[in-house]
């Protein structure tokens, strides 16, 4: 995870990684503001239906945890923290009111698991296309992401 | 032992591994004959109306889901699609059916045009309360609003598996979420 940190941080000078646009001389500010970010961030396309979800990668590289409170997004009415959980052989799907970051590790949003739920499209999400999110942290910070839309 | 026994020893012994060859959805036994299903949908659009008997003679896969679902629903449609594409060109054969559980906010439309959406030959259908009281009963299977029904924002659980019914019209497999397209369509071209 380190390593990761050490390659998001040099990548984040170059303006590449996918994550908050923050100036490098902000890091003055305290090395845990620059220890989050999102790798591989997709969206479902969904063309007519209101619902699409989006995952990602969300790595923490600094030593301090932190905890994802909430998403929001123009390109959706809301958007939310969820959780589709199997019991037995029936699937539900819980809103999620915080998901905790821990220092050096990453959390998986990916399907049939932990999502951004975007709830009331704005527009229809075609392959291609991309959504911007932005990310909300216990901490203060945010982070900007934008989501490739596919269609797996 | 000659060429021609070695030869025999092996198609042998491949015909006695495709035969224990597993399934990769779980394969029910005793198939038994799968429990009636009949979606009356709108006189006005044939494509919102299906009823399993009328499928007999080709393999059918049922998904019961709901259209307000952004995670697993979707997932699985998309398996499907790979499914669908793995099988190659020839379509013959397999149907595709979305069953809604969420009768209140799944028009009878919005079912077919959700499961258009991830290909066109896939079938939407919704039930009215009473058809998805009598399915739920006869399939043995649980789904129920989650949250409060009278806001927009309520979820649904329903079941995880996709169930496959055979070309005899019998219960043949439940393919639980997660399995690849790819290993579903192996699946359907030993029933197809």
């Amino acid at each position: 995870m380190r390593k990761i940190f050490v390659a998001c941080a040099s990548a984040l000078a170059l303006g590449a990684c996918e994550r908050a646009p923050e100036p490098a001389a902000d890091s003055a500010a305290g090395p845990a503001r620059a220890a989050l970010s999102v790798h591989e961030a997709w969206a479902r396309a969904a063309d007519s239906g209101a619902m699409t979800a989006v995952y990602f990668t969300l790595a923490n590289g600094s030593a301090v945890s932190d905890t994802l409170t909430g998403a929001s997004t123009d390109a959706a009415d809301e958007a939310g923290l969820h959780m589709s959980m199997q019991q037995g052989n029936t699937m539900h799907m819980a809103a999620v009111r915080a998901l905790p970051v821990p220092a050096e590790d990453s959390v998986l949003f990916r399907p049939l698991g932990a999502h951004v739920m975007l709830m009331g499209l704005r527009r229809p999400l075609a392959d291609g296309d991309t959504v911007p999110l932005t990310l909300r942290f216990v901490s203060g910070q945010t982070l900007e992401v934008r989501a490739g839309v596919r269609v797996p | 032992m000659s060429i021609r026994s070695l030869l025999v020893a092996a198609v042998v012994a491949s015909l006695t591994a495709c035969a224990e060859r597993p399934w990769h959805g779980v394969a029910m036994d005793p198939a038994n004959p799968a429990p009636p299903l009949s979606i009356a949908g709108t006189l006005a659009e044939p494509a919102t109306r299906f009823t399993l008997a009328d499928a007999k003679g080709d393999v059918v896969l049922l998904y019961f889901g709901y259209t307000h679902c952004p995670d697993v629903c979707p997932t699985t449609m998309s398996d499907w699609v790979r499914a669908k594409r793995a099988l190659g060109p020839d379509t013959s054969g397999v149907r595709y059916v979305f069953v809604s559980v969420d009768p209140q906010r799944d028009t009878p439309e919005l079912s077919a045009a959700y499961a258009r959406q991830f290909d066109k030959a896939f079938v939407g259908v919704s039930p009215t309360d009473d058809e998805l009281g009598l399915l739920l009963k006869e399939w043995a299977i649980a789904a129920y609003p989650e949250g409060d029904p009278r806001t927009n924002a309520y979820t649904v659980a329903h079941p995880a598996h996709t169930f496959v019914v055979d070309r005899d019209g019998r219960l043949r497999l439940m393919i639980p979420p997660g399995v690849r397209g790819e290993d579903i369509a192996e699946d359907l071209r030993r029933l197809r």
